[in-house]
């Protein structure tokens, strides 16, 4: 929908996905600037801008990584152009020195760095709280509980980020980034204005010397916020108990206060800046109460502040509950509408009578089977992780495999035949796969294997490559390039020659980067088992660093340009359970295109999955999987 | 009979392997490079022809001796046969190790029509064992001399059975006549018998596969010609010259699975060929069975091959041997059973308990 962000029609209220708000907010507020590394649930605020960024007369790219991002944006914001950066919670750690570095600087053009935390970790390794970031750079954050909320505080950010000279942090959830609710728009500037010129002796240094000026921001931020119309009470004038909120809490403490009819004894007092957070504002009403409840997700951090505040206030008197007090609230996870009321309704002895609960009787129930994490039908993955598996069994040597972050992450588990033993971060498969190469000095022999994805290599995985080739650490390096940003809805990046505005540009070849390294790399068809598989054993067999680079296109894109190939199974070749192969197809390889046929007692393929890889061809040993028709690229 | 998950355990896992490849490309879950065979992914098959066919998994092997060598008299110490000689080809082989005996048997059942197909083993590099299905007497001369890098070349048995093959014959090392008459042996009702002829080599181990990456180090940028155990120790013939090997130095290549091996002789095979270890470009051969017999019998008549009665003291000496190995292959089966490996013989039979009596005579 992105006509709707680009639309010029202020007062007008629309439907809007939280990230749509946010483009939108930032266009309201003039950006000519916007950088991103894609990441879950932030990735399509840049793909919506990519998209518009003609017609808005913008400048968007999918950034390298989160720190190419973020530092681009510096760098507009020299020339007092105003700039969005977009991440996950991820990523905020991994731009931790040029966040921290970027807050002693100051900024020129207002910088909104918006951070979208993933509670429960749906689609991350962990769920970070970036607040505790904000916090630690001195940097102000706010925080909205809805859509318009999003956009009107992404829109003030710039505002608030000129008058500082600070950038200003927006963090949001899954929930507001990938839910829907009323957006009424606001005004499109007519004119953008140009660059400034950077005259010779203006500056934005990061060093120490600013750190009573970074300080002061804080503290002028603080002033602001204590007036700010993003914080407000709601409730009695004498509470027996306040909620404080931010974000999503806001909507369950809302939600719940209603639902047990406690409006007349239980007051909400909601914060949209979460850091510094606005001290007397919060003394003035707390002070009307004796038992505080926070309600907030990921950590205790508004929690935990609170609490400071009490430590500094002798004038209150609280018992402070939330995810750390009372263990009132789950320490661990995300909010929901019942969490709070289970709160609530402990803390209150207020009961809630519950609709009755319909049991369906048991043969009426459709048991749904659990299902796991796997690859795509005819994703090179699974054939990557299957021949590398086998690889390492065969050459007995006990391989250890280091994984990294991307949709390959779930070879892991059964998809990939628990293949990698170590998972850290972004880049950090290559580094340890170093330090373990390493210890072939003091008698470690087993051989060493490293994973990452296109993306993932280009993110960070070049300062260890150049360490692994420096060091001559014994290891293989194995890139599973797909040609795909695929985990989080195929961004482009560097290497597929195309940008977020969809403009042509020429794409970096990973080969060239790993042999101008010093790298001898092979380049292998994961598709082709047999004979990778073999190139893989003596890959490892040789001592030093090893890079191979697996290539086949993501069979999720690959389908959408080619007409695909007809793959099925004639059940007169296939053996069915007599044939010793022990359903390998269906149980061993397991894409989920090869299913089994329960009343033949056969092998089948489901024709609607299947993309028409042919792999499963290769490897039955009856030859009963039938491959024809289908056309190659274009 | 177990599956793939029992031969993963009582086998691979044991390293009693001996890599003759009879389980190979059956299924998709077992797989092979160089001298690595392995279950690559965990089987659920309850009944596994790889299993039934394994030289390393229990069977009562003398009855399977007397099932397809009901003839000649038994010997405890060489097994079964008819009759020892020492045999040569009058008009040698290129590459031969020996007589050339091995070469003109297989020439014999190709013109005389014995056998359709042979599996032989060559070797493109003079050390790298390539096994391969050949109907072509002029293929025989690839196979010629000996491989001693172990190859898992009963794998192309089930290449054999895809090509329809009625009249197969194999030349193996022991412990790959074990997997074929095993494989006959525990055959299904249902599936139909081959005619074999088989032609068993005598074997003391085989190595394992980094004895190539040793030779490389050892003689680095050299093109190994040819190798071979003339009297004693291990000669390397290459481009530039001939190098001599210490012994010692080669036995830290043998197969672990090797160590279990009681069978010296092919004492399975229908004909068993070795080397004749007094007089250099002279073969042993054991005939075990009358198709053995035949074969010899038309080799000869052919003028492939002429003999000489074997020397009594010879004979002593190959028996001496071969004890040898039994006793070694019993303390390291006994090891193995000791902790925990399923025995694939058994090693309380009277045979055995005659073996190790006999021992304490004859082995030095």
């Amino acid at each position: 929908m992105e006509w709707m962000i680009i639309a010029n029609e202020p007062g007008k209220t629309y439907l809007m996905q939280g990230n749509e708000a946010i483009a939108r907010g930032a266009l309201e507020a003039g950006i000519r600037f916007a950088a991103a590394y894609p990441g879950s649930p932030s990735s399509e605020i840049l793909a919506m801008l990519g998209h518009v960024a003609e017609k808005a007369d913008i400048y968007a790219e999918w950034s390298t990584n989160e720190t190419c991002a973020l530092e681009a944006c510096l760098g507009a914001s020299f020339a007092k152009v105003r700039s969005l950066c977009i991440m996950k919670q991820n990523g905020v750690l991994t731009v931790g020195d040029a966040l921290h570095s970027a807050s002693l600087s100051g900024v020129r053009g207002g910088l909104v760095l918006v951070v979208a935390d993933d509670p429960s970790a749906h689609s991350s390794t962990n769920e970070f709280d970036s607040r505790h970031q904000a916090r630690a750079a001195a940097v102000p954050m706010l925080e909205p509980v809805n859509m318009q909320e999003a956009k009107d505080m992404v829109k003030w950010g710039y505002e608030l980020s000129e008058q500082l000279q600070q950038l200003v942090m927006v963090r949001t959830v899954t929930r507001i980034n990938h839910g829907r609710s009323s957006v009424t728009l606001g005004e499109l500037p007519q004119e953008k204005p140009s660059p400034a010129v950077i005259g010779e002796w203006d500056r934005m240094v990061a060093i120490n010397w600013f750190k009573d000026a970074q300080i002061a921001k804080l503290a002028q931020a603080q002033e602001i916020f204590e007036d700010s119309p993003f914080n407000w009470y709601k409730g009695p004038e004498d509470p027996d108990m306040i909620i404080v909120t931010c974000g999503t809490g806001w909507l369950y403490s809302s939600e719940a206060v209603e639902s047990l009819g406690l409006k007349d004894t239980v007051g909400i007092l909601k914060i949209g800046t979460t850091w510094p957070l606005p001290e007397k504002f919060i003394v003035k009403h707390l002070v009307k109460t004796k038992k505080v409840l926070v309600v907030e997700e990921v950590d205790p951090f508004l929690e935990q502040n609170i609490a400071n505040i009490i430590a500094y206030h002798p004038e209150l008197n609280i018992e402070l509950s939330g995810r750390q007090g009372q263990k009132a609230i789950p320490r661990n996870g995300e909010l929901n509408p019942d969490i709070v009321l289970n709160a609530l309704t402990n803390l209150t002895g207020k009961t809630f009578a519950r609709p009755e609960t319909v049991v369906i009787p048991q043969e009426e129930a459709v048991a749904l089977p659990p299902r796991e994490l796997t690859f795509c039908a005819g994703c090179p993955h699974r054939a990557s992780f299957f021949l590398l598996k086998q690889t390492l069994r065969i050459h007995e040597g006990q391989g250890v495999v280091m994984g990294d972050i991307g949709c390959y992450t779930m070879g892991g588990q059964r998809a990939g035949h628990f293949l990698y033993g170590f998972l850290c971060c972004m880049g950090g498969g290559i580094n340890a796969a170093e330090g373990l190469g390493n210890l072939s000095r003091f008698g470690f022999d087993q051989p060493v294997v490293a994973l990452a994805g296109d993306s993932t290599f280009f993110h960070s995985c070049l300062p260890g490559l150049v360490n692994a080739k420096y060091h001559d650490s014994n290891m293989l390096f194995v890139i599973l390039d797909n040609s795909a940003t695929a985990m989080t809805g195929f961004q482009p990046h560097p290497g597929i020659g195309l940008t977020a505005m969809g403009k042509a540009a020429e794409p970096v070849s990973i080969q060239k980067v790993v042999e101008a390294i010093g790298c001898q790399v092979t380049v292998a068809d994961p598709f082709d088992i047999d004979g990778t598989t073999n190139t893989v054993y003596n890959l490892i067999k040789q001592p030093g660093l090893k890079v191979l680079i697996l290539k086949q296109e993501c069979a999720t894109l690959a389908v959408r340009k080619r007409e695909k190939p007809r793959v099925w199974v004639d059940q007169d070749l296939c053996r069915g359970d007599d044939c010793g192969c022990g359903r390998f197809c269906s149980r061993v390889w397991g894409c989920p295109g090869n299913i089994w046929d329960y009343e033949a007692g056969k092998a089948k393929i489901d024709e609607v999955v299947c993309v028409g890889c042919g792999v499963c061809a290769t490897l039955c040993p009856a030859g009963a999987i039938k491959m024809e028709g289908g056309k190659a690229d274009e | 009979m177990p599956g793939g998950m029992e031969l993963k355990n009582e086998v691979l896992a044991s390293s009693t392997c001996a890599l003759c490849g009879a389980c190979l490309d059956w299924c998709p879950y077992i797989a092979n490079i160089e001298d690595h065979l392995v279950l690559r992914f965990d089987c659920n098959v309850p009944d596994g022809r790889c299993y039934a066919v394994c030289p390393r998994t229990f069977a009562d092997w003398q009855a399977i001796s007397k099932k397809y060598l009901p003839d000649a008299p038994e010997n405890i110490e060489i097994g079964p046969y008819f009759k020892a000689y020492k045999v040569k080809a009058p008009i040698g082989i290129e590459g031969q190790q020996d007589g050339g005996t091995v070469s003109h048997l297989v020439k014999t059942l190709m013109e005389d029509q014995l056998a359709e197909t042979v599996l032989l083993t060559g070797s493109d590099d003079h050390i790298t064992p390539e096994p391969f299905l050949s109907s072509e007497i002029s293929e025989i001369k690839k196979a010629a001399g000996s491989r001693f890098l172990a190859s898992p070349g009963m794998r192309k048995l089930i290449e054999a059975q895809a090509r329809n093959v009625k009249k197969f014959a194999v030349v193996g090392r022991p412990c790959q006549i074990q997997a074929l008459r095993k494989l006959d042996y525990n055959r299904k009702p249902d599936t139909p018998a081959m005619d074999v002829i088989s032609i068993g080599l005598f074997c003391m181990w085989s190595l394992g596969w980094d004895f190539k990456n040793y030779l490389q180090r050892e003689f680095p940028g050299e093109e190994i010609l040819s190798i071979a155990i003339p009297q004693h120790g291990f000669e390397v013939t290459t481009d530039k010259g001939i190098h001599e090997v210490p012994f010692e130095e080669v036995k830290k290549f043998i197969r672990k699975g090797c160590d279990y091996c009681l069978d010296m002789t092919s004492e399975l095979a229908d004909i068993s060929v070795g080397a004749f270890e007094a007089e250099k470009g002279w073969n042993t051969v054991l005939i075990r069975s009358k198709k053995g017999q035949e074969l010899f019998d038309k080799s000869v008549s052919r003028g492939f091959l002429i003999f000489e009665e074997y020397p009594e003291a010879e004979l002593e000496r190959l028996k001496g041997a071969s004890i040898g190995k039994k006793m070694r292959g019993l303390s390291a089966a006994q090891e193995a059973f000791d902790r925990g490996v399923k025995p694939f013989v058994d090693l309380n039979s009277e045979m055995y308990t005659n073996v190790k009596k006999l021992a304490e005579g004859k082995v030095e």
